[in-house]
């Protein structure tokens, strides 16, 4: 049985194509755009949520996108145990429909900043950082302007591990240089609780072929494989 | 300026008596009220270019003269054939105007027209740069907001639409204090197949006008775009129009949808002039015409006058051209999307554009009657100030080269532009393999291919002030440098003429002596100009100020494979280090003179084409053999510079022996700072330094091996005058927090 993953484009969505390109192209895959009204989750093994300003992110990144028939059809999915993605834009609508704690706030910096930044994995135990190791350093870029993550409860997160990136230096220090936006106690990704859902502020699709990276790695790739090496342990 | 019309309805127009006459000769009858306003805005500088057309005509028609060039000047933009049924399109355009006035709209809408002008040839807009000039800002709040906002305006736009800023280039002097420039310019990919023509040339197509509502902003853009700024020229902000990237981004998704099916037939945006230009250019270049009720479309407030309709400016707006067999189809896309729509009507055979309300006529005449406005020959003459400018000294040096340097690398114009392209989302689309700071140009792979295109923007105004000739040479032969430096060959340009009031005619002979320069050198270069805009009337009345010229010239750049491209920062400790071209006394218009003495004068630097060709040549082919690790060319402030800026990055110092590596003749302050065009620092393999010597000698070039890459952290500098160090540390943060400290306060 092949893997089929869906990419959903909401009305601005921007980054869409990108990981697509990266999931048919790079890892060899078959991914597909589906339009956000067209989205069927039968057919999927698992579905992610691209970067961009869904519905040009009036009234706050991610709510209207939130509201869509799309997101019901995620929420089956993530019910029956599949995983599902949010990058960035797909990051805030995942908080905005309460799949994943918290909210993103604008930047401290009140500016959009584009960037590469450095993770470290906190949870290697999720549908998409299961081929990495716990405290490993990623390489990869930011590219926001409202991705500061709030929680009025982070020891919740903390006891639930559920934290799964946060901003280091390129050192792995914590600290608050590394941090580009403000984010509570440096927090750049997290999960539900089933480990089926992830998002984070950061581009892995950005960070998946050496030719993009100033560091020459393909560090967001292993979100991706870590993705497929789910499905596959689930379906096989 | 002269009122028309009839008993009923007068409007005030910027045309002449002379061509107010004309145009009632050539009708046969006074014009409608309508036809008076769309009239004015053809007529107007901006769309007709009645000034600048008897000089662009020195530029050589690239569609003949170049096999790979699909469309040329006069299309919406300028297209190239990149093998293998690729093409890229290419355009720059200016928005000084409104961005004067309101930064952040002004430079919005910028980016939304230059983005239409490359989709409406069918093409995917896949990056942007932006050239910027403003007043300089040190102590002046209001340079301070133009930039943030100009910067915010661009980065909102761009990001949003999800297309990458990949470069840009800014200037700051007093001459844009108030008529700030902003040029914008962008880059499309797409199948040879999907190009789409701005021609309505089959009757039986259906015209269907596509995107947002049309309202009352922006009436009267262009016309308020050929006057000078005035103090009355803030109560012009209705002519700025309001930027919606987030149509933008459906209209983008479903015009390259719409144009993959192969139904379109014709495409424009509605830019300046509006529906006016849109519906009289499609017609007129088809040798067709049409009929449509103003009543179809889609207004945002009730009651608007079809004059009002017709002329403005409204943004996000797209007139396509389908084939009848295709309407449905068309139109379903367009429902998918959401994108509002309407069908005007369908193209016919009587040459004619008619306009009803209702069962009034509107509108009756014929479409290239407002194509075809009569050129106007204007008086040119050299400023008489110039010879004293251009005689003007150094003064006696009273500081020592490290205090020089590290104050030109803590200058506005030298130092580190990361505050603004790290607003720029510069990597959406996955294709920018060298980024903003990596390189002097942008690069971009062709995703699917081997191919690689690049591009950079800009010009040195304060040399083109002294010697406007030698100043658009040296722009060209500058971009040409930025592109071959990351492994490309430049293979087609386009220009955005930024100049002051043409009707005088020193302002007008400073934009002819540039045409001549720019048109002189990419004719010896070989590189074809496939399109252009012109910006006059950049003059600041109050103040009294006009801009210093600025023909930003834009070059488009090509490489296959990887391998061959090259980036900017030092690769490796032992590398040794050449100066390539040769050093004259050219301090005119250099950053040393104004940054440490504040003066503009002196000799500017004279262009050598011929070496220019033949350094470039020289560099792709040393680079194709594999002998170049790192590439920088020489720009403001003088080499030292570049090599400090190819230090910063891996933090690699350098020592350097300049004894002997200079014309005797010139001092070390001159071989220092001098800006001569056409030089570049290179960082070449260890390994490979005899066969690099010998290929540049077999080349007949002027070089200098004038140093090597070391591991400590400094600028070691020996052999001039004084011997000095400078310590890169403290060099780069001087050149990175210039920017924060202005605009944020950061110290």
């Amino acid at each position: 049985m092949s893997i089929r993953i869906a990419v959903i484009q909401f009305p601005g969505s921007n980054c869409d194509r990108d990981a697509t390109h990266v999931l048919n192209n790079v890892i060899g895959i078959q991914a597909d755009l589906i339009w956000h009204t067209n989205f069927k989750e039968r057919k999927y093994d698992g579905c992610i949520l691209p970067g961009g300003f869904s519905f040009g992110d009036y009234l706050r990144g991610g709510i209207i996108a939130a509201h869509s028939p799309a997101i019901k059809e995620a929420e089956i999915m993530l019910k029956d145990g599949r995983p599902v993605l949010g990058i960035c834009n797909g990051f805030q609508i995942l908080t905005e429909a309460e799949f994943l704690p918290g909210a993103l706030l604008r930047n401290d910096t009140l500016k959009f900043e584009c960037r590469w930044v450095h993770l470290r994995v906190e949870n290697n135990e999720t549908a998409f950082t299961n081929q990495m190791n716990k405290d490993a350093i990623i390489d990869i870029p930011i590219a926001h302007a409202e991705g500061r993550y709030f929680y009025d409860n982070l020891k919740e997160l903390y006891d639930n591990d559920q934290i799964v990136f946060k901003y280091v230096s390129k050192e792995g220090l914590l600290n608050e240089e590394s941090n580009p936006n403000g984010s509570f106690d440096n927090i750049a990704g997290v999960c539900n609780l089933e480990r089926n859902c992830v998002g984070l502020m950061p581009h892995p699709e950005r960070a998946s072929e050496e030719i993009l990276s100033p560091f020459k790695n393909t560090h967001g790739i292993k979100l991706f494989n870590s993705m497929i090496n789910f499905i596959k342990s689930r379906k096989f | 300026m002269p009122i028309v019309g009839n008993e009923r309805d007068t409007v005030e127009v910027a045309l002449t008596e002379r061509e107010i006459e004309k145009i009632k000769s050539l009708l046969g009858r006074d014009p409608y009220i309508t036809e008076w306003g769309m009239f004015d805005v053809m007529g107007s500088e901006h769309c007709s270019y009645k000034s600048s057309r008897p000089k662009l005509k020195l530029f050589e028609p690239a569609e003949e003269n170049y096999d790979y060039v699909l469309a040329g000047p006069g299309q919406d933009a300028g297209v190239v054939d990149i093998g293998d049924d690729y093409c890229i399109a290419f355009r720059i355009e200016s928005h000084n105007h409104p961005s004067a006035i309101e930064p952040y709209h002004g430079a919005a809408t910028g980016i939304g027209g230059i983005i239409r002008d490359i989709l409406c040839m069918g093409m995917r807009p896949i990056a942007l740069l932006d050239p910027l000039r403003f007043g300089r800002l040190e102590n002046n709040s209001h340079s301070q907001w133009l930039l943030k906002y100009v910067v915010k305006g661009i980065a909102d736009y761009g990001n949003c639409t999800g297309i990458p800023t990949i470069g840009g280039e800014v200037e700051f002097d007093d001459s844009f204090e108030n008529n700030c420039l902003v040029n914008v310019a962008c880059i499309g990919v797409g199948k040879v197949e999907d190009l789409a023509p701005s021609r309505a040339s089959k009757p039986g197509d259906y015209a269907v006008l596509m995107g947002n509502s049309t309202g009352r902003d922006g009436i009267h853009g262009v016309t308020f775009a050929s006057r000078t700024l005035t103090q009355q020229s803030e109560s012009d902000r209705p002519a700025v129009q309001i930027a919606d990237p987030f149509s933008k981004k459906l209209i983008i998704e479903a015009t390259v949808e719409a144009v993959k099916t192969g139904y379109v037939r014709g495409l424009k945006d509605l830019g300046g002039g509006g529906l006016s230009c849109a519906s009289s250019e499609l017609t007129g270049d088809g040798g067709t015409g049409i009929e449509f009720d103003v009543n179809k479309i889609f207004t945002r407030e009730p009651n608007m006058t079809p004059f009002e309709i017709m002329l403005s400016e409204s943004q996000e707006r797209m007139m396509f051209i389908i084939k009848a067999e295709g309407l449905e189809t068309i139109l379903d896309i367009f429902k998918k999307y959401e994108t509002p729509h309407a069908v005007l009507g369908r193209i016919d055979n009587s040459k004619l554009l008619r306009v009803k309300d209702a069962d009034k006529i509107v509108v009756e005449l014929d479409p290239t009657l407002l194509s075809d406005f009569p050129v106007i020959i204007r008086e040119e003459k050299r400023p008489d100030f110039l010879n004293d400018l251009i005689n003007q000294k150094t003064p006696e040096r009273t500081l020592k080269f490290d205090e020089i340097i590290y104050q030109l690398i803590a200058s506005e114009n030298i130092c580190s532009k990361e505050w603004i392209y790290r607003q720029y989302d510069h990597e959406v689309g996955v294709r920018s393999v060298v980024k903003c700071g990596d390189g002097d140009s942008g690069v971009l792979r062709i995703i699917g291919t081997n191919k690689y295109i690049s591009a950079s923007a800009g010009c040195n105004s304060k040399h083109c002030f002294l010697d406007p000739y030698e100043g658009a040479k040296g722009a060209v032969v500058e971009i040409g440098c930025n592109i071959v430096s990351n492994g490309l060959k430049p293979i087609a340009m386009v220009n955005c003429c930024n100049f002051g009031n043409p009707e005088k005619p020193t302002s007008f002979w400073y934009f002819s002596e540039c045409v001549k320069g720019m048109a002189d050198s990419i004719k010896f270069l070989n590189i074809p100009c496939v399109g252009g805009n012109v910006s006059f009337y950049n003059e600041d009345e109050v103040l009294q100020k006009v801009i210093k010229p600025t023909p930003i010239i834009m070059l488009l750049g090509y490489i296959e494979g990887q391998e061959n491209i090259i980036t900017l920062p030092f690769k490796k400790s032992g590398n040794p280090i050449f100066l390539i071209g040769e050093t004259k006394n050219e301090l005119g218009g250099s950053e040393y003179h104004s940054v440490i003495y504040n003066i503009e004068g002196g000799t500017p630097p004279k262009v050598n084409l011929d070496s220019a060709k033949r350094t470039w040549d020289f560099l792709l082919d040393a680079n194709k053999k594999g002998f170049i690790k790192s590439a920088h060319d020489v720009n403001k402030g003088g080499f030292l510079i570049t090599i400090l800026e190819m230090s910063f990055p891996n933090e690699l110092g350098a020592d350097l022996n300049l004894y002997d590596c200079f014309d005797k003749d010139l001092t070390s302050e001159q071989f220092l700072f001098s800006e001569s065009v056409g030089r570049f620092i290179i960082e070449v393999d260890a390994d490979k330094i005899k066969e690099f010597i010998a290929l540049i000698k077999k080349c007949k070039l002027y070089f200098k091996e004038i140093g090597v890459i070391m591991e400590e952290k400094q600028i070691m500098i020996k052999g001039l005058e004084e011997n000095f160090n400078l310590d890169m540390i403290i060099g780069k943060n001087l050149f990175n927090s210039t920017l924060p400290r202005i605009m944020e306060g950061d110290m």
